[in-house]
């Protein structure tokens, strides 16, 4: 196994592959859906279905949205229970307000971050959260999921596992699995540049699967890379936690530094304070970045120590013509609207750092740059598929013939984790369209579907690939690509049956979050048609086989 | 526009390169063996083509967006070449009709 | 079996402890030679991935593995220790 490094790495890139593998094609799969989660969540929420808006007037409009919001959420409420020792508080005091818009967002996110007392560490709070919509400052009911933003979004970096976040710790070690992957990959891809384009289609089915495997894992290499790496670079905190543990007293004194530095002010005064006009501070800033040569919209905005005489207004721009997520920071005092400082230009290392962790995760307008990044998902995804199918058409002979199980259980963990993801996702979506409206908890509904639905498309999995220890093909790679099909063509017929918006509408009417979602999910189905037609044959050739023999 | 021309030449080039190659060039060429010079004048089109593309999109979009656009027009082209090379070669030829064999 | 397990748990768990300790120290040496904080911070992270993907592939090819655990056990002790004493210093 260990002879020379070439067999080391065959070694490594095929368990380390095959087993973090049924993990990184659901994170992948996922993510790559992400391009696309606000537009995911304008087919699963009709009622936001108009154009994108800039952060609307803050002393009108947000301004009692916040006032209003005077109590975290139940559910984080509830996670706050473990930070506390003894009983949880009566009153949170809050201690800051933000909201977050980018050019794809027709309704605003707002949030107010609350103090925790009791709490262990001091430094945890716990946050409320609304979306409105910023036309009216009317806000939207929780139980209208968005299916992309909150669910398959967050579903890519944390497999929805938050306690102790463990799925942040699977999802971080399937992504070193994958750095390790691509490494080894290229150690043993002896012909790489002489096999760049090279996909033989015409060869066995073993040949095939590894000339594909290779192809679309060697075109999209940086691609694949990358995303590993700043998947890992953007929760470091969270794997590296050395601020919290044992360079804590550094931090303390970094932090006190900073403030009298910056002028921000790290702690509340305990002196109560007006704010002023938010709106005045945003001209200001905007007139600010336009002189900078910078003119741009508001992306981010953050009232820090809300109501303190300690209090200041953050404005960030929206970095939508560049790679960095917001940028050119400018901080006023709250209760006067004095400038207290503009960020000055980044250093080179937080340069690289915010170059990194932007190109992840996506906040710039290039539609051309987002179809790529789907083509590169998509890519990442038929590699690893791939790469299963071609580790059970190799073993499969031999493991019939030693009466061992392992083929047959990994064709069954690729059925799942392929066509049972498809399922899952499309049946969340067909059940988005199908519950009623006035549904109670209709979010919580929507999330069951969806997990129901894979463990139904898992089991089935399992009880259809028994035919793999016989050396043959399974039939549920078929049976689950024909359920693929007709909820992929049922989905944006349930949507023109309930919103009205169906192709011709919204084609003509250029709305391409609603017109995209239906051609892709049609696509989707078409492709899955023709992908189960083509796998009848080895069923027919076993029927003919068995009919032979009897 | 520009990304389109842009997006176009990466795929030309990598055709080039492609062809470049012996294994690609007796594709389309079956008969008539690959000369040393005719593959390096290839290669030097196809990476001229290339540089170009990276030019084009370096005048569309700002440095950080640009270079991510071009390495990926490179994958997807790269792939579809793949695709092409595999099931219609021949639409590849009109790409070296100017080369000799 | 047995081998192949301590060599997993070489390249994770050692590799693991290792980077903690490059992550560590670097930061406590860079700060202690003035460099803000965060800065040192982000350049460590940004270089810890890197690190752990190569002794990550290190410990499945090396040859011997008894190396693999000294050099990453004992290395990221030994510097987790260093930044310990860089931090108790201040």
């Amino acid at each position: 196994m260990y002879q020379t490094f070439r067999q080391s790495m065959t070694w490594l890139h095929t368990w380390f592959g095959l087993v973090l593998g049924f993990v990184l094609i659901v994170v992948f799969f996922f993510g790559a859906l992400s391009v696309f989660d606000r537009e995911i969540d304008r087919w699963a929420q009709p009622a936001t279905r108009f154009a994108p808006q800039p952060m609307p007037s803050f002393d009108h409009l947000l301004r009692p949205v916040f006032e209003r919001i005077t109590e975290p959420d139940p559910d984080a409420i509830e996670l706050a229970r473990s930070l506390v020792d003894g009983p949880l508080p009566e009153k949170y005091p809050v201690m800051d307000w933000s909201a977050y818009t980018t050019h794809r967002d027709p309704v605003l996110d707002v949030y107010v971050s609350f103090d925790l007392p009791n709490a262990r560490n001091p430094d945890d709070h716990v946050h409320g959260h609304q979306t409105i919509d910023p036309r009216s400052g009317t806000q939207l009911p929780a139980s209208d999921l968005k299916i992309g933003s909150e669910f398959f979004y967050p579903l890519h970096y944390s497999l929805h596992l938050e306690w102790m976040e463990l799925g942040y710790w699977i999802v971080g070690f399937a992504a070193l699995s994958m750095l390790a992957a691509l490494v080894s990959g290229v150690v043993i891809h002896r012909k790489i540049f002489r096999e760049l384009f090279t996909f033989r289609p015409q060869k066995q089915r073993q040949r095939v699967n590894l000339d594909l495997h290779n192809l679309t894992g060697v075109v999209a290499l940086p691609f694949h890379f990358f995303f590993a790496f700043t998947g890992l670079v953007i929760f470091a905190g969270i794997y590296f936690p050395v601020s919290e543990t044992q360079l804590h007293p550094l931090v303390e004194a970094h932090e006190q530094a900073a403030a009298a530095a910056t002028g921000l002010p790290h702690d509340p005064a305990g002196i109560a304070a007006p704010l002023a006009s938010v709106d005045a501070m945003v001209g200001d800033a905007q007139r600010r970045w336009a002189a900078r040569g910078m003119g741009g919209d508001v992306g981010f905005l953050f009232v820090n120590h809300v109501g303190d005489a300690n209090g200041y207004v953050s404005i960030y721009r929206a970095g939508t013509d560049r790679i960095a997520l917001t940028g050119q920071g400018i901080h006023y005092k709250a209760s006067t609207g004095a400038l207290i400082r503009e960020d000055p230009p980044e250093t080179a290392i937080a340069s690289v750092n915010e170059f990194l962790t932007g190109l992840h995760l996506q906040h710039f307008r290039h539609w051309l740059l987002r179809f790529l990044y789907l083509f590169g998902g998509l890519a990442g995804c038929v590699c690893i598929a791939t790469g299963f199918l071609f580790f059970v058409e190799k073993r499969k002979q031999q493991h019939a013939r030693d009466g061992v199980a392992g083929a047959r259980i990994v064709d069954a963990l690729a059925v799942a984790t392929i066509t049972g993801t498809l399922i899952a996702a499309l049946s969340m979506l067909v059940a988005n369209r199908l519950l009623p409206e006035n549904l109670v908890d209709r979010d919580e509904w929507q999330k069951n579907v969806f997990w129901l639905t894979w463990l139904a498309s898992g089991i089935h999995a399992f009880w259809r690939t028994t035919v793999v220890q016989d050396g043959e093909s399974a039939p549920a790679w078929r049976e689950q690509t024909l359920v693929v099909a007709v909820l992929a063509v049922a989905a944006p017929i349930l949507n023109w049956l309930t919103t009205g918006d169906h192709l011709l509408v919204t084609l003509q009417a250029r709305y391409w979050p609603v017109a995209g979602i239906d051609l892709f999910l049609l696509a989707t189905g078409v492709l899955a048609g023709l992908v189960a037609h083509r796998l009848r044959r080895p069923a027919l050739a076993h029927t003919r086989l068995a009919a032979m023999k009897s | 526009m520009m990304l389109l021309l842009a997006f176009l030449l990466s795929f030309a080039g990598l055709a080039l390169l492609a062809l470049s190659m012996e294994r690609h060039w007796r594709q389309l060429r079956a008969t008539q063996p690959l000369p040393n010079s005719t593959a390096r004048l290839l290669r030097i089109v196809g990476s001229a083509a290339l540089a170009i593309s990276l030019t084009l999109c370096l005048a569309v979009d700002h440095a950080s967006m640009a270079s991510l656009v071009w390495v990926m027009t490179l994958a997807v082209s790269a792939f579809v070449l793949a695709m092409l090379l595999a099931w219609r070669p021949g639409w590849l030829a009109p790409l070296i009709s100017w080369a000799r064999s | 079996m047995v081998v192949t397990l301590s060599r997993i748990a070489a390249a994770v768990l050692g590799g693991y402890i290792f980077v903690w300790g490059v992550v560590a120290l670097s930061i406590a040496s860079l700060a202690a030679g003035g460099m803000d904080y965060d800065q040192a911070w982000t350049l460590a992270m940004l270089l810890a991935f890197l690190v752990y993907l190569l002794v990550f592939i290190w410990a499945f090819a090396a040859r011997r593995l008894a190396i693999v655990w000294v050099v990453l056990l004992g290395g990221g002790a030994a510097m987790t220790l260093g930044a310990q004493l860089l931090v108790g210093g201040r």
